[in-house]
């Protein structure tokens, strides 16, 4: 399958600024990134270090291969299968049953417990980390296809930020009025 | 194709701006949900009954002088009780402050604490309250029944406790004078007799 490189410069450039975003803040704050993984408990304790130093690691790494062409293609299909792995790691606590445990998703200040619906976000993520790893029709580039790609790409990020928000706030309304 | 391609720029740049909107609006009621709840300062149901008249204690403050609680005076009292090994205590006492300040012509302001006396004083001097009214010791909080901290009592002038509440913001702290001039017991209360009282006289609509 072929596409037009617009989509497909967009949506790496979407992703991989969405990793880097999401590396900067397990880096600065490694204690609390450690703290959410032991508290999905799928890590024996030993571990839970060392994984928590290198995830962040492997995250900024996918994002600048995601930016160089020669390496998108695999970078994307790398993308895709970390955001699905923290999909089954959402999922596995579901399953048990464990939904208060804050889902680290988001910046500090979005704390959010687990629910299906973030299962629903992670496969969102994932369809468009696919969608950059598809090979693009090869035809030349001018500079309005470069301005439309970061156009692109931003107004995806400000959507996801927004609904990401908007997520992490339900939970917040549910307490409000009661429920 | 001059002008579909301007017209196209002209739709990235507002879309770009248009979703920049709606992610900042996210942001603020994120913001709000962060301020609003709990609504109002929790009442216990436990101690003195609001709107019943206080229990009335005398107690000496830190300077030795005569502190009278619960008594008929010129002006209303409010107890806000702290310790000095409570944050939240003192992130309210600017709060507490600038409310004694603003209505210092019809509110007495004690701050009632109990424990250690260097801890006391070096709180004292930390926040600057040196003038205000302290009592250390047991027998107010004792008799208003205390458990949890920061709390405050609303005293008005015929001696009657017209609210009182945990307080943990200043939202709390206002929502105590808020009760006081709807003459209800808590906010919480005021909202559910909402239905039944449309013809109230303030113009109120929460």
């Amino acid at each position: 399958m072929h596409l037009d490189p617009i989509f497909i410069i967009a949506s790496a450039l979407a992703i991989a600024v969405l990793l880097a975003s999401a590396a900067t803040h397990k880096v600065r704050a490694p204690a609390r990134f450690a703290r959410q993984l032991a508290d999905y408990q799928l890590l024996p304790d030993v571990a839970v270090r060392p994984v928590a130093r290198v995830i962040p690691l492997v995250e900024l790494a996918i994002a600048f291969a995601l930016l160089v062409p020669v390496s998108r293609a695999w970078a994307a299909l790398g993308a895709a299968s970390l955001i699905a792995l923290y999909a089954a790691a959402i999922g596995i606590n579901l399953w048990r049953g464990r939904r208060d445990i804050d889902c680290g998703c988001a910046g500090p200040d979005q704390a959010q417990p687990l629910r299906p619906v973030l299962l629903l976000r992670n496969s969102a993520l994932v369809a468009l980390a696919l969608l950059a790893s598809v090979s693009p029709v090869v035809r030349d580039l001018v500079f309005f296809d470069g301005f439309v790609t970061v156009a692109a790409s931003a107004v995806a990020l400000l959507i996801y930020a927004a609904a990401d928000g908007l997520l992490a706030n339900s939970p917040l309304l549910l307490k409000l009025i009661g429920r | 194709m001059e002008g579909l391609i301007v017209s196209n720029v002209l739709l990235w740049v507002l879309l770009v701006a248009v979703a920049f909107a709606v992610m900042g609006l996210v942001r603020q009621i994120g913001v709000l949900h962060g301020r609003l709840a709990p609504a109002g300062a929790l009442m216990m149901d436990k101690g003195v009954a609001v709107n019943e008249a206080a229990p009335q204690v005398t107690a000496s403050d830190r300077k030795g002088r005569p502190v009278n609680f619960g008594y008929a005076g010129e002006k209303s009292q409010l107890l806000f009780f702290l310790s000095p090994t409570c944050p939240i205590c003192k992130s309210l006492l600017p709060a507490i402050k600038s409310i004694a300040k603003e209505q210092a012509d019809r509110l007495d302001v004690v701050f009632i604490s109990d424990g250690d006396m260097d801890a006391q004083q070096k709180l004292i001097t930390e926040h600057k309250l040196e003038d205000a009214t302290y009592v250390v010791g047991p027998e107010v909080g004792m008799t208003y029944q205390i458990g949890k901290l920061p709390y405050a009592a609303l005293i008005d002038k015929t001696g009657t406790l017209r609210a009182k509440g945990l307080v943990n913001s200043r939202e709390h702290l206002d929502s105590l004078f808020e009760v006081e001039h709807l003459k209800s017991a808590t906010l919480q209360e005021y909202l559910n007799s909402q239905p039944h009282a449309h013809d109230h006289s303030h113009g109120h609509s929460h």
